[in-house]
């Protein structure tokens, strides 16, 4: 493994997850594309600190955070959705435009 | 402070305390209010009859100042009191009309609205008047001034809710104003030049060998004497007086007689002095007033509204005192202010119970009201109306000759024949009155009749009210005449005595001139089978030409008032196009802006995401391309 090959699938994981947040027209797929997003900068920190010569440790450690802090935010985001389900009975983003100017 | 002093700063604050308890704290308490305003009243005459006994019985003159405004290089502006004969007679004549008018007005104004209101305005007038009359400062006059002005025009005004009131109390407030702007400069010029205004040191002053130069007095009792003109209504500032009859009666008898319009006269009379050392000025007053006098006394004679003969017989009256200032005699021009304020607030009251019955102004409808059944106001109309004409026994004739002998002996042939003239005219418009009211015309209403009778009872106490002051002022009118070598002795001293009944050829003039009149409205309107029309009706040009004001309200209606209101609406269009246009731009330019941005706003949350996508992207595009500003 080399860095740039692991720095090439990090952003082909970037650019899939990036597709699917602009394509997707369901919350929930969006929340999955944006969790595709996040672990590609994951992968992102470990690669850099281990094939830069720095301490590989430290860029686990902060991935750790990351992972954590992402299901907390999982966690958040899914909640508002299951009200915004009961609310608007649709969880569509084509028809979630209340805040049209 | 010595016993007449007290006595003036007593007469003052007795009607300003009660105005203020009034106004503040009585607006729901009609028979309090009428109450307390009368006992203030009373109290100013009781301190009125006091300074008079104690000043101008013997003669003397008081001047009590204190320092109003302190200036670091002069003498500063004081405020105090002036007492004299003049105005301690004055004070008086003002405390006595205007406590009748409380009187009367308490059955006059009964059950109306707005009855404690007009008790307070009332006592406003009458405190701004007896300040006017005892200031010892032109400025203190000149503030009173405008406080009367103030009082008139709330008064005339009284009924605001109706157009037509509203609309004649702004124009008394206008018209007057445009005279007061003459006299404010003429204060100011005075307080220049002199330091202070006392008025006895500006008359010291605009003496022969004073301080002023004479073109300086001139320039200044010109200005002065366009506040005169306003206030007592003369020459072309006359026609707000007509209208003023839209208030009520009893408000017209107070602002005929001893208020209001007597202001200006009594200016006259106070800085006399002054007047006295610009003899142009004093000899364009004669002419305008004799002018004013002829040209009001043709418009009563056409005049169908009873008030309204009433006012322009006031306009001419004070033309008459106007000119026995203007001649020289401050006696008899004052005399004549004296007896005036009785016999025209007794003609108001009696016209006023009239109305009150009729519920109507017009001559030919009170008529056809049993107007004989009111015997107070009978007599009242018959006593005031002798008195006007100058008959006899009656007041108006010892003043209206104490005027015409001043003259005659200052002012020359052709002033002297035209003032006789008008005399004549004065006894033919009065006795039109009396006849076109108090005998039943052809339009009689016999259904009228019988509702006035089953009024009497309930109104009784409301009529005493009434009928109470009209005889008093009507049996006055017997009396003041008797006053005039009093005056005469204090206000012009070193003159030459008239008797009082001295009959030579002047006197039998006048008396055969008014004789004539009252034969000749007797011929038209009162004897039996009378056609009821004057020889001046018989004219429909001419008596058009009379009865609206010499066109001179249309000719300030095409001139003036239209200037006004072109400046008016200009004024507006660069209101509302200019200033507003610049304020309603700003705000409608920023509720458009928002519209449009508001539609950056699509709701589509991958449009955001999106855009903040390509943006990062942008940013990092240039930051890898070297991250330096274009």
């Amino acid at each position: 493994m080399s860095l740039p090959l692991v720095l090439g699938v990090a952003t082909a994981l970037f650019g899939i997850g990036l597709y699917g947040l602009l394509q997707r027209r369901s919350l929930v797929a969006m929340l999955i594309a944006l969790e595709l997003m996040l672990a590609a900068i994951s992968i992102n920190v470990v690669a850099l600190t281990t094939f830069t010569g720095h301490d590989p440790s430290m860029g686990q450690v902060v991935v750790l955070i990351f992972v954590g802090v992402a299901a907390a935010e999982v966690a958040i985001a899914l909640s508002l959705f299951v009200a915004i389900h009961r609310s608007a009975h649709d969880i569509d983003v084509e028809h979630l435009s209340e805040l049209k100017g | 402070m010595s016993g007449p002093v007290t006595a003036a700063v007593v007469a003052q604050a007795a009607p300003l305390a009660a105005c203020a308890v009034i106004l503040l704290w009585l607006r729901r308490r009609p028979g309090t209010a009428a109450a307390l305003a009368i006992l203030a009243l009373t109290v100013a005459l009781g301190a009125a009859v006091y300074m008079v006994a104690a000043v101008a019985v013997p003669n003397t003159s008081l001047l009590a100042t204190s320092v109003w405004l302190p200036v670091s290089d002069g003498p500063g502006l004081a405020f105090g009191v002036l007492l004299d004969s003049l105005s301690s007679t004055m004070a008086l004549v003002v405390a006595a009309v205007t406590l009748a008018v409380m009187v009367y007005s308490l059955g006059y104004m009964a059950d109306d609205p707005g009855f404690a209101r007009y008790y307070g305005f009332l006592a406003l007038f009458a405190w701004a008047m007896l300040g006017l009359v005892l200031a010892s400062n032109l400025l203190q006059t000149l503030v009173f001034w405008e406080l009367v002005g103030l009082a008139s025009f709330l008064l005339i005004g009284f009924w605001f809710e109706r157009p037509g009131p509203a609309a004649a109390a702004r124009k008394a407030f206008i018209m007057t104003r445009v005279g007061d702007v003459g006299f404010l400069l003429g204060v100011l010029l005075l307080i220049r030049a002199a330091g202070n205004a006392t008025i006895p040191d500006l008359i010291a002053a605009a003496a022969p060998g004073g301080a002023f130069t004479p073109g300086f007095t001139t320039t200044v009792a010109a200005l002065l004497l366009m506040g005169v003109i306003g206030k007592s209504a003369q020459g072309p500032l006359f026609t707000w007086l007509p209208d003023a009859m839209e208030g009520p009666t009893p408000v017209s008898a107070l602002l005929h007689s001893a208020t209001m319009v007597a202001a200006g006269v009594y200016l006259v009379a106070r800085m006399h002095g002054l007047f006295a050392a610009a003899p142009d000025v004093m000899r364009f007053l004669l002419w305008l007033s004799l002018i004013t006098a002829l040209a009001a006394a043709t418009m009563a004679m056409v005049a169908n509204d009873i008030k309204r003969v009433l006012a322009y017989s006031s306009i001419s009256q004070l033309a008459y005192m106007l000119m026995g200032l203007a001649a020289g005699s401050v006696a008899a021009g004052f005399f004549h202010l004296v007896t005036h304020a009785g016999f025209k607030a007794l003609l108001f009251m009696a016209a006023g119970m009239f109305i009150h019955h009729a519920h109507s102004n017009d001559m030919r409808e009170i008529a056809g009201h049993t107007p004989g059944r009111q015997r107070a106001g009978a007599i009242g109309l018959v006593a005031g109306s002798l008195a006007l004409a100058g008959v006899i026994p009656f007041s108006g004739y010892f003043s209206k000759e104490a005027v015409l002998a001043a003259l005659g002996e200052h002012a020359g042939t052709a002033v002297l024949a035209l003032a006789y003239a008008g005399a004549g005219l004065t006894a033919y418009y009065s006795f039109r009155m009396v006849f076109l009211t108090l005998r039943g015309g052809p339009a009689q209403a016999p259904e009228h009749r019988a509702g006035a009778g089953g009024h009497a009872p309930e109104h009784g106490r409301s009529e005493l009210a009434m009928a109470a002051p009209v005889l008093v002022l009507a049996a006055l009118t017997l009396v003041l005449g008797w006053l005039g070598a009093w005056f005469a002795s204090r206000l012009s001293p070193g003159a030459e005595e008239h008797g009082a009944l001295a009959i030579g050829a002047g006197p039998l003039t006048a008396l055969a001139l008014a004789a004539a009149g009252i034969a000749l409205a007797w011929l038209e309107y009162g004897r039996r089978g009378a056609a009821r029309i004057g020889f001046v009706e018989r004219m429909p040009a001419l008596r058009d030409f009379f009865a609206d004001n010499w066109y001179l309200d249309r000719l300030y209606a095409a001139t003036v008032v239209r200037a006004a209101k072109a400046l008016a609406r200009a004024a507006r269009w660069h209101d509302q196009t200019v200033l507003d246009g610049a304020g309603d731009g700003f705000a409608s330019a920023t509720v458009g802006g928002g519209r449009l941005l508001a539609h950056l706003q699509s709701g589509y949350v991958q449009m955001y995401v999106s855009v903040a996508v390509a943006v990062m992207a942008a940013l990092a595009a240039w930051l890898l391309g070297g991250g330096k500003l274009a």
